[in-house]
């Protein structure tokens, strides 16, 4: 299992760079679109490690067309390049009647399904490689209808999951999700998030997906059992943080994690 | 009036309330429903409050004298709540019983929050984008990060020679590079 880290801002740069100096993460993950104004040779040459892409801000599921195909061009162009480990992308609602949504919502799994579908096959055509989809930390019920939603969309269209592991352990304290319930999506997926949650301000708490926290029990006791479908030759495991970024406490984690997937070479996956 | 939703069982039941504070009320306060509108309405007030703390002198420290008029009023002229946000706050600022309270440095401030928005969030192949109000002498421009490690960089302009005033409280051009060898486009009006 690779592990790697997230880089989304600019001031986090110096701890990107500690961590790969010290050997806590083998690649980073690039939050692709928040650089598309930095020139190409700079990003291949930034942080002399592999990368991932983690689209955020295309919203291919309801962005117009032209402007759709003008971010494809741009992200193909970086996509031959850098020849990122994966490239991935986000099933969620941005806007609902044509305002903005700050919190983003989660897609009805059912009654969306065709227009999703359809904008994942036009969307991967766009991008010219496979796209993995990531699952959303589902609060209400509607989460039980993710996984087979997820394996729908694979079967029909071949897109993946980026499978977040700590948004699935949300959605099953949320609503209820059966862990196992993830079990084919996982077998099928070799690219994996993980991140801290926390809880709502207000009662009944909610988990929230918040990046600012250290990886939970629960988070770990899943990676922990589910550690042979996980792991495999080409599997990657994205450590998140987008706030409180306490270095001891991010090395501790990908300790923690590492200590779940040693980087020894692993065996095959059963 | 009150009025009691069925249990939501999907986020979809919920969208027409996670922006508009008064929604969240049709849900039971022990609800699920209940507490999934009241964090995404704090990410809108966060981002409001925390990139402009100057507004909490206006408004006391919990916001919610502009806070929950504001967005009311937004919801009723559906404004997308888009990189605009601050700058419709200002235009209901100028409307409100804050208005003579309202600083030129706060509505710079502002200015500066839209563009910083927009540098930040704009997929375009545009770099930079250019602010002015009809009604205050500098520009206000932001450009999207040019480095693997920078940021955006939002900048307030007084120019020797002042361009025309925007034909409404606002107006914004987009440019590729800093370079302006295109010369002035002339301003669009910012979208709703």
């Amino acid at each position: 299992m690779r592990i790697g880290f997230n880089y989304t801002l600019g001031d986090t740069a110096p701890l990107v760079r500690k961590l790969l100096a010290g050997g806590h993460i083998d690649y980073v993950e690039l939050l692709i679109d928040n650089f598309l104004a930095v020139p190409i040779d700079e990003l291949e040459t930034g942080f002399a490690a592999p990368v991932g892409f983690h689209i955020m801000f295309s919203k291919f599921i309801e962005n117009d067309i032209p402007a759709l195909e003008s971010l494809a061009r741009r992200l193909r162009a970086l996509i031959e390049r850098l020849r990122p480990l994966y490239v991935s992308d986000h099933v969620a609602r941005f806007s609902h009647d044509g305002r903005q949504l700050y919190h983003l919502a989660e897609i009805d799994y059912v009654s969306d399904y065709p227009q999703v579908r359809e904008r994942v096959d036009w969307w991967q055509q766009q991008l010219g490689c496979q796209l993995l989809l990531e699952n959303y930390p589902s609060i209400m019920d509607g989460g039980h209808d993710a996984p087979a939603f997820h394996e729908r969309l694979y079967r029909d269209t071949g897109a993946g999951v980026l499978f977040d592991a700590s948004n699935a352990v949300c959605a099953h304290l949320n609503c209820g999700v059966p862990l196992e319930a993830w079990e084919g999506v996982i077998e099928h997926s070799s690219h994996f998030h993980t991140a801290g949650y926390n809880l709502s301000i207000l009662q009944p708490h909610l988990i929230l997906d918040t990046h600012d926290q250290v990886l939970s029990e629960a988070t770990l006791g899943f990676l922990q059992r589910y550690r042979g479908l996980f792991d495999g030759p080409e599997a990657t495991l994205t450590y998140e943080r987008d706030g409180r970024f306490d270095e001891a406490e991010i090395i501790g984690d990908l300790q923690r994690l590492r200590g779940i997937f040693p980087s020894s070479p692993m065996e095959p996956r059963t | 009036m009150k009025t009691e939703h069925p249990l939501p069982r999907t986020d979809s039941q919920l969208l027409h309330a996670l922006s508009v504070p008064q929604r969240q009320g049709d849900y039971p306060r022990d609800s699920r429903a209940f507490v999934r509108i009241d964090s995404s309405l704090r990410v809108y007030w966060h981002t409001l409050f925390d990139i402009c703390p100057g507004l909490l002198q206006l408004s006391g420290p919990d916001g919610l004298a502009i806070f929950r008029p504001f967005m009311s009023w937004a919801a009723q002229q559906r404004l997308s709540l888009n990189w605009t946000y601050y700058l419709w706050l200002d235009v209901w600022l100028q409307q409100s019983s804050f208005a003579r309270h309202v600083t030129p440095a706060l509505r710079y401030q502002l200015m500066g929050a839209s563009a910083a928005r927009w540098a930040t969030g704009d997929r375009s192949e545009a770099n930079g984008i250019f602010l002015a109000a009809a009604d205050l002498p500098d520009l206000v421009c932001g450009w999207k990060t040019q480095t693997l490690e920078g940021a955006r960089d939002i900048e307030q302009i007084e120019l020797a020679e002042p361009l025309p005033a925007p034909g409404a409280a606002f107006g914004y051009f987009t440019v590729h590079s800093r370079h302006l060898q295109d010369g002035f486009p002339g301003w669009t009006d910012v979208p709703r």
